[in-house]
C-alpha cells in the first residue's frame, strides 16, 4: 500500500516541480551528493518572482547532499570570544537560564559532592572519570550496556553526574552525545537533578563551531538550562518534567 | 519591497491533472470577516492575546538584535529551503535511504486518512491493551498530528492519546482547540487554567492560580504516563537528508521524555521539513528558537537517527506525510509557504492576528502564515478558504520577521487573485467590462476627448457636491470613500482655451 504512496507523492512533486514524466529522481547510491537535477528547463527560478534573493539564489545552487551552507556562507562562522572571556559568556548565559554554576581548577570530586545530598542515590554512565565521585558518601549505580537500571530505579535516584560533549558559549547550551562518559539518555532525563562536568577545552563561542564538533548520528540531546515552560501567559517557569536543577561544573585542567 | 497592485498573477500549474488537496483541519469553514467578528467582542479573549504577543514579540527583537550576522542567517535559510523544494525527490531518496540504513521504517501517506491509518495500524501492533480495552499513547506537541486530526481518529479506534506539553494538555482537558502554533494555550489566562486543572485534573487537589504551581500539577498528572506508557507520538522540526537524523525542539523535558522512554517511537512529518545536511542546523538552531520563544536556545533539543543500540526506542517508524504540500509546491507563486519552520513570530506581530486570535482561522496554521497554507494546501475554492487571504492588512510585518523570508504580503495578493478567478467570477466579468471600456476609451486621444466633453454636463448633474456613491460594483469602492466634486472642465479643455488666448495674445503684440 504505501509503495503506492510513495510512489504517486514523488510523482506529484515532480510534476508540481514541472518535471517531464515523473520518476526522474535520482536515488543516491553513495549517500553523498544526489546532484538533483534543477528543474531550469521548465522555469523553476522564474518562478520565485518578485524576489530578488531567491533569483541570485537560483542562479547559484549549491551542491546538495552536505556543506551546502559552508560554501557560501556569509554569516559568522566562528565566533571572537577566547579564552577568559569566552568562559564568562557561557557562565553569564547559563545562570540568564537558571542553570547553578561552579568553577572548578583540577579535580572536581569536592565540589560534585557538595552538590549531591550525601547519601543520596547517583546514577553516573560507565565512562565517567572514576575520580569525579570519590569524595561523595552516597550510593552511586554505574550504568552500563547489559547493566542498564530500570525505569523505575532511575526514578529512584535522586541525581545524575555526567560529562558533555560541546558547550556553546554563545547560547548557554550544552550537548550531550550518548558517548561512554555521557551516557544514554535516559539517565539525564529521569532523575530531577542533573550534575554536568563541562570541560574548558570543550566550550566553543557559537552555534556553527559547536555543529562542527559533534557527531550527527549520535543521539544527541542539546540543553540550555533546566527544563522550563512558558505556556501560562508567557510567564517562564523553571523545572517541568525534565530535571529541575542543572548544575553545571566547569572544570580546567 | 511588497508588491500591493492589482492581482494580475495567474499560477500556471505544470499539468492538465490537479494534484489533490490535503484534507484534515486545515480548511477556513466559516468565512473569516464574520466569524473573526464574534472572536472581536470576547475582550477576555483580546486581553489574553494582547498581552502575550507583545510580550513575546519584545523578547524576540531582543534576542535577535543580539546578533550581527542576523540577516545573513535569514537569507541562508531561506536559501537552503528553496533549495531542498527545488530538489526533493532528490532529497527525500536520500533521507529514506538513510533512516531506512539506521533501523527505522518509513512510511508514505498521501492525505490525512492514509497517515491516520498507517499509525493506528502502528498502535495496535505495538501497544497493550489495557483494563479499560482501549490502549494509549503519549504525545509530542506537533503541528502535523493536529493538521490531519490525529487524536480524533485514534478516539475512535479506542486509542487513548494524551498530549504532554502544558499548553496542549490545557487545551486537552478543556475540550478547546489550539489558537496559536508555540503557545497553544495562548487565550487562556492563570485563572482559567486553574479552573480547567481544577475541574478535570482528578489528582489535582487544591491549586493557586501561580504559573509555578499550575506546571507542577502538570509534572505530578503526566509523570506515571510517561514512565510506564510503551508508545509515543512525536512530530518533527527537522529531517536531516544525509543523514536521516530526526530533531524535535522543546522546553519542557516532556519532548525527551516521549523521544526516550517508550519502546515504540511513531513519528509524523511534513516531506517539507527536509533540510540537505546536518552542517544546515548551524543556521536553522538559531532562527528557530530566536524567532519562536525569543530565546537564545530552547531548554532541549533531540536528534535521533533511527534506532541507536542501547538507547531509547528499538522500535523507530516515520510517516512522510504529502496532505495537499505537493499541491502547494505546484503554485509557482505560493511554494515558498512550505518553507515555513512553524516558528510563530508572523502571529504575534500581525496587528490582525492580535485582535481575531487563532480561531478565526478555522485551521491548525493561524495567522499571516495559515492564512496562505492553507488554501495553498487544500484549495482556495474549498469551503470558505477564499475569505482568508483577506485577513491581512499587508503591512508586511510578517515578511520583515520571517527567519527563512516567505514572503507572505505578496503570496497573499496572489490568492486573493485565485480567489477572485475561482471564486467571484460575476464580479470579476463586470470588473473586466469596465476596464476593456476604460482601455478602449483611454487609447485614443480622440475617443478621451468625446468622453470629456460631457464633463460639463456631469459638473452640472452632480450640482459640483463630491460623489458618495456610485452604481453597480463601483458601489462598493465608495461604500468607504467619496469622490471629490467633479471639475467643470478638463484639464484638455482648460489647455486648448489657455493656448486660444496665448495665441491671441501673441496676435496682439
Amino acid at each position: 500500500m504505501t509503495d503506492t504512496a510513495r510512489e504517486e507523492i514523488l510523482g506529484r512533486i515532480n510534476q508540481a516541480l514541472g518535471r517531464r514524466g515523473g520518476g526522474e529522481y535520482v536515488s543516491s547510491a553513495s549517500g553523498t551528493v544526489p546532484t538533483g537535477s534543477p528543474p531550469s528547463a521548465t522555469g523553476s527560478e522564474q518562478s520565485h518572482g518578485t524576489s530578488g534573493e531567491a533569483e541570485a539564489a537560483g542562479a547559484d545552487i549549491p551542491a546538495a547532499g552536505g556543506g551546502m551552507v559552508n560554501q557560501s556562507a556569509d554569516y559568522l562562522r566562528t565566533g571572537t570570544h577566547e579564552g577568559e572571556d569566552l568562559i564568562e559568556l557561557l557562565i553569564d548565559r547559563l545562570v540568564d537560564y537558571k542553570a547553578n554554576v561552579h568553577r572548578v581548577s583540577g579535580d572536581p570530586a569536592a565540589t560534585i559532592a557538595g552538590l549531591l545530598d550525601s547519601g543520596s542515590k547517583v546514577v553516573v554512565p560507565r565512562g565517567l572519570d572514576d575520580s569525579w565521585m570519590n569524595s561523595f558518601s552516597g550510593e552511586v549505580s554505574v550504568d552500563a550496556p547489559g547493566q542498564e537500571l530500570s525505569i523505575p530505579e532511575l526514578d529512584a535516584q535522586a541525581a545524575v553526574v555526567t560529562a558533555s560533549a560541546v558547550a556553546i558559549a554563545q547560547t548557554g547550551t550544552i550537548v550531550l552525545d550518548g558517548s561512554p562518559e555521557c551516557g544514554r539518555r535516559a539517565i539525564t532525563l529521569v532523575p530531577d537533578h542533573h550534575v554536568c562536568v563541562v570541560r574548558v577545552a570543550d566550550i566553543v563561542d557559537i552555534v556553527p563551531e559547536g555543529i562542527a564538533r559533534l557527531t550527527p548520528t549520535a543521539a544527541l540531546t542539546f540543553i540550555s538550562g533546566p527544563s522550563a515552560t512558558s505556556d501560562i501567559e508567557l510567564k517562564r517557569v523553571e523545572g517541568v518534567h525534565g530535571p529541575r536543577t542543572l548544575d553545571v561544573v566547569i572544570v580546567d585542567t | 519591497m511588497t508588491f500591493l497592485g492589482m492581482p494580475l498573477l495567474r499560477s500556471t500549474r505544470h499539468d492538465d491533472h490537479e494534484i489533490p488537496g490535503g484534507q484534515g483541519n486545515i480548511v477556513e469553514d466559516e468565512s473569516f470577516a464574520g466569524v473573526s467578528h464574534q472572536h472581536l467582542s470576547n475582550q477576555q479573549l483580546r486581553n489574553n492575546i494582547g498581552h502575550a504577543t507583545a510580550t513575546i514579540r519584545d523578547k524576540r527583537s531582543e534576542v535577535v538584535a543580539e546578533l550581527d550576522d542576523w540577516e545573513a542567517l535569514r537569507e541562508a535559510g531561506s536559501r537552503a529551503k528553496n533549495h531542498v523544494m527545488e530538489n526533493l525527490p532528490e532529497y527525500l531518496a536520500e533521507f529514506e535511504k538513510n533512516f531506512t540504513a539506521a533501523g527505522g521504517v518509513i512510511h508514505w501517506a498521501r492525505d490525512a486518512d492514509e497517515a491516520n491509518a498507517i499509525v493506528t495500524e502502528l498502535v495496535e501492533a505495538n501497544a497493550p491493551v489495557l483494563e479499560n480495552g482501549r490502549r494509549e499513547v503519549i504525545k509530542v506537541k506537533s503541528m502535523a498530528t493536529q493538521e490531519i486530526g490525529l487524536n480524533e481518529h485514534l478516539e475512535t479506534q479506542d486509542i487513548d492519546a494524551f498530549e504532554t506539553d502544558l499548553a496542549e494538555l490545557i487545551v486537552q482537558l478543556g475540550d478547546d482547540k489550539p489558537s496559536h502554533i508555540l503557545v497553544p494555550a495562548i487565550h487562556r489566562n492563570r485563572d482559567e487554567i486553574r479552573d480547567i486543572f481544577m475541574d478535570k485534573m482528578s489528582d489535582a487537589g487544591d491549586l493557586t492560580n501561580e504559573p509555578a504551581v499550575l506546571a507542577e500539577a502538570a509534572r505530578r498528572h503526566l509523570r506515571h504516563k510517561f514512565l510506564t506508557t510503551k508508545v509515543a507520538i512525536s512530530g518533527a522540526n527537522f529531517g536531516i537528508a544525509d543523514t536521516g537524523s530526526l530533531g524535535v525542539v522543546e522546553s519542557e523535558g516532556n519532548g525527551r521524555m516521549c523521544l526516550t522512554l517508550p519502546e515504540t517511537l511513531i513519528t509524523v512529518m511534513g516531506i517539507e521539513k527536509l533540510l540537505p545536511s546536518f552542517d544546515d542546523l548551524e543556521v536553522f538552531l538559531q532562527l528557530l528558537p530566536r524567532s519562536s520563544t525569543g530565546e537564545r536556545m530552547n531548554p532541549y533539543t533531540s536528534f535521533w537517527t533511527g534506532t541507536t543500540p542501547g538507547d531509547g526506542p528499538q522500535n523507530v517508524h516515520l510517516v512522510l506525510l504529502d496532505n495537499g504540500r505537493t499541491r502547494a509546491l505546484a503554485d509557482e507563486h505560493g511554494r515558498t509557504a512550505l518553507n515555513c519552520i512553524r516558528c510563530s513570530a508572523c502571529m504575534n506581530v500581525c496587528p490582525v492576528y492580535e485582535r481575531t486570535g487563532g480561531h478565526a482561522y478555522g485551521s491548525t496554521y493561524p495567522g499571516p502564515i495559515g492564512a496562505i497554507l492553507s488554501p495553498l494546501m487544500t484549495g482556495i475554492e474549498v469551503e470558505e478558504n477564499g475569505s482568508l487571504p483577506y485577513a491581512s492588512s499587508l503591512c508586511g510585518a510578517c515578511y520583515d520577521v520571517c527567519p527563512v523570508k516567505i514572503n507572505i504580503p505578496e503570496i497573499l495578493v496572489h490568492l486573493r487573485g485565485e480567489d477572485v478567478e475561482a471564486n467571484h467570477s460575476p464580479v470579476s466579468s463586470q470588473l473586466d467590462a469596465a476596464l476593456t471600456g476604460a482601455s478602449w476609451m483611454m487609447s485614443d486621444g480622440k475617443r478621451m476627448a468625446a468622453a470629456e466633453s460631457g464633463l460639463p454636463i456631469a459638473h452640472a448633474v452632480t450640482g459640483g457636491e463630491q460623489i458618495n456613491s456610485l452604481p453597480g460594483i463601483a458601489g462598493a469602492w465608495t461604500s468607504s470613500r467619496d469622490i471629490p466634486a467633479l471639475p467643470e472642465k478638463s484639464f484638455r479643455q482648460l489647455w486648448a482655451e489657455d493656448q486660444a488666448r496665448a495665441e491671441e495674445e501673441d496676435d496682439e503684440t
